[in-house]
């Protein structure tokens, strides 16, 4: 199983669709500007009733989503001890509250985008990127870039399965010379793959006809459900915003 | 390395992000042209190789891993434009497929993995190998590894600064104290980058043996160096100026906290009870009262340094070049 800084479940899964709910049909724009500004809305705060109101919308966000939970917890997971140890950091130095403070707004945050990267096909959120003006460059390389990794994850696994095969254990610590050996050879050959493989593509997209940008064959238009989604949004992490600004000068 | 959202105050995230889009913004200006042709699919596929080299975990002992970065090996590769342009779109990924690293953060992170990582990385390669460069595969190999130690290093110690500047900016509401993420960050780091370098080491030697164009592509690919001497010579200059980059990136922090928070001396002074005598004689210009004048001050400063740097280089190589003639 190829692993993704200890997220490994999602490689795999996300060459597939996602299981189809609302969420995952709303406009790709409307989703990514409606979290992303409730993602902003809730780094700012810093009242612990706004905070928690803030955990409550994320939550109920979650929920409704229909998110696999389990996904939802495993990715959270990778996020903990950064959590961890700025809370207790904060426990200690400044007080309780401030050191629960930060445990709701990091959670919030992450659940909340964690939602949206879950409940969204991934193609469908690069040309959301794409149609809300992130520069041709970064959303072609990012959509070729995540066409590749699973390409050369895959490559990874048989390497991987063949190192085994041969007796090989993953090596025991830093000063274990022959394991190191071996995986900057694994991290080389990847490399000479992928770099070899890079111009057979390269062919291969010109004669389809490519030219820096790539266009998109789906084109949807913004929909009532997709505007009161966006509404919502933008409202509660209004309303947030001016209530923390008005409770702290 | 990956900071969530939430953990940073909003001003020093607001700074990471300008930061980031400034950087960004001139490595892609500057690599368009060659972007169109036949290097996007080439960058696209080299951060995907990077990106899937992260997930090989190696041991540091005691049952615990570590993974690879990879911006120094990027950098070394394909030189530092493309290295950044290749991180960002890494990171781009892992925050918006996986989640992993926030938005607001974004910047931040991008900045530590995607820009100081691979410049760090690239400038103390390129400063080392004039130095070690004779001893062949050894020196080689020591140049790369200590790219890569380095570039590990500094990135978190610019990410422990950023989580100190935080803390002392918004008084205890986000961050971490400098005394728990200097020593978390710089200690795990430390031991971190050792498994980075002797893997940066090992996957150039590798590529060396096995496949020396991934290397020598590029460099024949450019043709405004001419003469040996005269690509050292420019390298050299440019690597100090990605180093020196990495520090002018660091200054709008270091205002920001010494505006906000307390200075070390004075934070001393004040234990000790002495209090500052009147001044011996006045300095022309001031540091100014606030953030913004301290941080002006700080890049005319560091324009001012770079600028006379950078003649004093061009003198040099004026009168070396009539020397020759």
């Amino acid at each position: 199983m190829a692993t993704v800084h200890g997220n490994p479940f999602q490689l795999h899964k996300a060459g597939r669709d996602t299981e189809e709910t609302w969420f995952t049909r709303l406009d790709p724009r409307a989703k990514l500007l409606g979290i992303l500004t409730f993602v902003i809305t809730g780094a700012i705060l810093t009242s612990t009733d706004l905070l928690l109101a803030a955990l409550v919308l994320a939550a109920a966000l979650a929920a409704a989503s229909r998110v696999s939970a389990w996904n939802l917890a495993k990715a959270y997971i990778v996020a903990l001890p950064f959590i961890l140890l700025a809370s207790v950091s904060l426990f200690i130095f400044t007080g309780p509250v401030q050191g629960a403070n930060m445990v709701i707004r990091v959670s919030t945050c992450v659940l909340a985008l964690l939602v949206l990267v879950n409940g969204t096909e991934t193609f469908d959120l690069f040309l959301g990127l794409r149609r809300l003006k992130v520069p041709a460059v970064l959303t072609t390389l990012v959509m070729l870039t995540y066409r590749y990794v699973l390409l050369i994850s895959e490559e990874l696994d048989r390497m991987r399965i063949a190192r085994k095969a041969r007796g090989f254990s993953g090596g025991k610590s830093l000063l274990d010379r022959y394991g190191l050996r071996v995986l900057s050879y694994t991290a080389g050959m990847l490399l000479v793959r992928s770099s070899a493989r890079a111009d057979n593509i390269y062919e291969g997209l010109k004669m389809r006809g490519f030219r820096e940008d790539m266009a998109a064959w789906r084109r949807r238009t913004m929909a009532s459900a997709d505007f009161a989604f966006l509404g919502l949004f933008l409202a509660a992490s209004g309303a947030l915003i001016t209530i923390q600004l008005g409770v702290v000068p | 390395m990956h900071i969530p959202d939430g953990l940073m105050d909003p001003t020093v995230a607001a700074i990471g992000l300008i930061e980031f889009a400034a950087i960004v913004s001139v490595a892609i200006v500057v690599s368009r042209r060659s972007l169109r042709e036949k290097d996007l699919p080439r960058v696209a596929m080299l951060s995907a190789g990077i990106f899937v080299a992260q997930m090989l975990n190696f041991p540091i002992g005691g049952g615990t891993t570590g993974h690879l970065v990879g911006g120094a090996l990027f950098a070394i590769m394909v030189g530092p434009t493309f290295a950044i342009i290749g991180m960002t779109v890494i990171l781009l990924i892992q925050a918006l497929m996986f989640g992993d690293g926030g938005i607001t953060a974004f910047g931040l992170n991008a900045l530590n993995m995607a820009i100081i990582a691979p410049l760090v990385g690239w400038g103390v390669f390129n400063l080392m190998k004039p130095l070690v460069g004779r001893t062949g595969r050894i020196g080689q190999g020591v140049s790369v590894g200590t790219a890569a130690w380095a570039s590990v290093f500094v990135a978190a110690a610019a990410c422990a600064a950023e989580m100190a500047v935080s803390y002392a900016i918004s008084g205890g509401t986000y961050g971490i104290a400098a005394t728990v993420s200097v020593p978390a960050m710089l200690g795990f780091h430390a031991v971190i980058g050792v498994g980075e370098a002797a893997i940066s080491a090992g996957v150039v030697t590798y590529l060396e043996h096995v496949s020396p164009e991934t290397f020598s592509r590029r460099a024949a690919a450019n043709p405004s160096s001419s003469g040996r001497k005269g690509v050292l010579r420019s390298t050299t200059l440019r690597a100090s100026g990605a180093v020196l980059l990495v520090l002018a990136l660091a200054l709008p922090f270091y205002f920001l906290y010494a505006a906000e928070g307390r200075d070390g001396l004075e934070q001393t002074m004040e234990d000790a009870g002495v209090t500052e005598g009147a001044q011996l004689a006045n300095s022309p210009f001031t540091y100014g009262q606030n953030y913004f004048g301290a941080l002006f001050s700080g890049i005319i400063g560091f324009v001012a340094v770079s600028l006379a740097m950078t003649g004093i280089m061009r003198a040099l190589d004026g009168r070396r070049a009539a020397d020759e003639m």
